[in-house]
C-alpha cells in the first residue's frame, strides 16, 4: 500500500494554482498523470489481453465509417492509442493514417507490419491538435475512445472543425454517461457507509445530449449521434480493476490525492455482487460509447431552404 | 481458485482473493445488508455486518493486513 502511494505521488502532478481571476477551460484531468498511466499500461506484457474493449468499439466505428460513401487520401485518428482503429482501415476505403497520441509507448506499440495501411505517428497532445497540424488541411478525423480524458472537449471539438478541410469529416466514440455505473456506485456506497462520505474515484462522463450540442456549438452540421453499449463480466470487481489499470484507464482526476482504504475497497468488492451481480456469480460492467459523426459545413452540402419557401402546405400531409 | 491462492503475491491481491474467496459468506451478507438499505446509506448502517467480514479478512490477511 505503501508503495502505491508513493507511486501516486510520485505520477500525480501539482494542482495548476486555482486562480478564481483567470479564465480558461476547467480542469479536471490530471493530463500528465494519464500519460504516465498510458505509457506504463502499454510496456506491461498484458497489455494486448485487455485490448478487447478498444477492439470492440473500433470494429463498431468502423462499421460507421464504411456506412459514408466516400474514400480518403489521408485520415487523422486522434487518440490513437495503439491504432485499434487504424487497424481495421483498408486500402480501398483510405490509403494513409496519421496516428496521434500523447501516449508514446501505446503509440509504438504495434510495429507497421500490423496494419494494412501506410501509417505515420506523431507523438503529441489531443488538446493541442492545433499546434500539429495545420488548419484546413485534413479530410477526415477519427478519434476512438480518447476524448473522455480530454479537459476541453468544446475546444478540442472545435480545434477538430478547424483542422478539417470544408466538408471534411469527423468520426468520433467515446465513453459517456453510464459508462461504469455499477463500480461507481458500488464505491460510493461502500465509501458512504464506511467513511461516511464521498470523494471521486471515477470521471465526470459526458452526457449524449451535451454531445449534441457541444458538436453543435463546435460549428459541425450534418450531425448524427447514437448511443449503444458494450457490456462485459468479470469474475469480481478486482479484476475489472486489474483490468482498467492494465488499460491505462486508471483514475486521473486532479486533486485526487488519496488511495482508497482498504476497508473501503474490500466493502465495495462485497456490494458490487450483491447490488449488480449476473446470477452465475460474475459482475458486469457497462461502457456506454457516444459515437458521433459531423461534418465541416462547406456551400456544396445540403442546405435546409429558407423558410416560407414550401410549396405544399403540412396540414396536406398530416 | 487454488491457481489464484499461489500466484496472488501482492498484499492488494491477496486482499481480492481474501474478500471473495476465503470470506465470502461475510462478504454477501454485507453485501445483502446494503442492498437492504442502499436507497438510504449512512454511516456504520451495516456495522455488524463489516465488522465480521472485516475480521475475516485479517484472519485470512495474518499480520498483512
Amino acid at each position: 500500500m505503501l508503495r502505491s502511494l508513493v507511486r501516486r505521488a510520485a505520477i500525480s502532478s501539482a494542482s495548476p494554482s486555482a486562480n478564481p481571476h483567470t479564465l480558461g477551460p476547467f480542469q479536471v484531468f490530471d493530463r500528465n498523470a494519464k500519460r504516465i498511466q498510458k505509457d506504463r499500461a502499454a510496456l506491461k506484457e498484458g497489455s494486448r489481453t485487455v485490448d478487447y474493449v478498444r477492439e470492440e468499439v473500433a470494429d463498431r466505428l468502423m462499421e460507421r465509417f464504411l456506412d459514408i460513401k466516400r474514400t480518403f487520401g489521408t485520415i487523422l485518428d486522434l487518440g490513437s492509442g495503439s491504432g485499434h482503429f487504424t487497424k481495421l482501415l483498408e486500402p480501398e476505403k483510405a490509403q494513409k493514417s496519421v496516428m496521434m497520441d500523447s501516449s508514446e509507448m501505446a503509440l509504438r506499440r504495434d510495429p507497421d507490419s500490423e496494419f494494412e495501411v501506410q501509417v505515420e505517428r506523431i507523438h503529441a497532445d489531443e488538446e493541442n491538435l492545433l499546434q500539429n497540424v495545420e488548419p484546413n488541411s485534413q479530410e477526415a478525423i477519427v478519434s476512438c475512445l480518447s476524448l473522455h480524458w480530454v479537459n476541453d472537449l468544446p475546444g478540442t471539438l472545435i480545434q477538430i472543425r478547424e483542422a478539417l478541410q470544408p466538408d471534411g469529416l469527423f468520426l468520433g466514440a467515446m465513453f459517456g454517461g453510464d459508462t461504469l455505473f455499477e463500480l461507481r456506485t458500488a464505491l460510493q456506497l461502500a465509501e458512504v457507509e464506511r467513511e461516511g462520505g464521498l470523494s471521486p474515484h471515477i470521471s465526470p462522463m459526458t452526457q449524449t445530449n451535451d454531445i449534441s450540442n457541444l458538436m453543435g456549438r463546435a460549428g459541425f452540421s450534418l450531425l448524427t449521434v447514437d448511443v449503444d453499449e458494450v457490456k462485459v463480466a468479470y469474475p469480481d470487481m478486482w479484476a475489472l480493476m486489474d483490468d482498467l489499470r492494465a488499460m491505462g484507464e486508471g483514475n486521473a482526476l486532479l486533486g485526487h490525492r488519496r488511495a482508497l482504504r482498504r476497508d473501503t475497497l474490500a466493502a465495495a468488492s462485497a456490494i458490487y455482487p450483491a447490488l449488480h451481480g449476473n446470477e452465475d456469480g460474475s459482475v458486469p460492467a457497462t461502457f456506454q460509447i457516444i459515437y458521433m459523426i459531423g461534418w465541416k459545413p462547406a456551400p456544396s452540402q445540403p442546405q435546409p431552404l429558407e423558410r416560407g419557401t414550401g410549396k405544399v402546405p403540412l396540414g396536406e400531409v398530416l | 481458485m487454488n491457481a489464484t491462492a499461489t500466484t496472488a503475491k501482492t498484499p492488494l491481491s491477496r486482499l481480492a482473493l481474501h474478500s471473495t474467496a476465503t470470506c465470502s459468506v461475510q462478504a454477501s451478507a454485507y453485501g445483502k445488508c446494503i442492498l437492504a438499505t442502499y436507497t438510504d446509506v449512512t454511516k456504520d448502517v451495516c456495522k455488524d455486518e463489516f465488522v465480521k467480514f472485516a475480521k475475516c479478512l485479517r484472519e485470512a490477511m495474518g499480520r498483512k493486513w
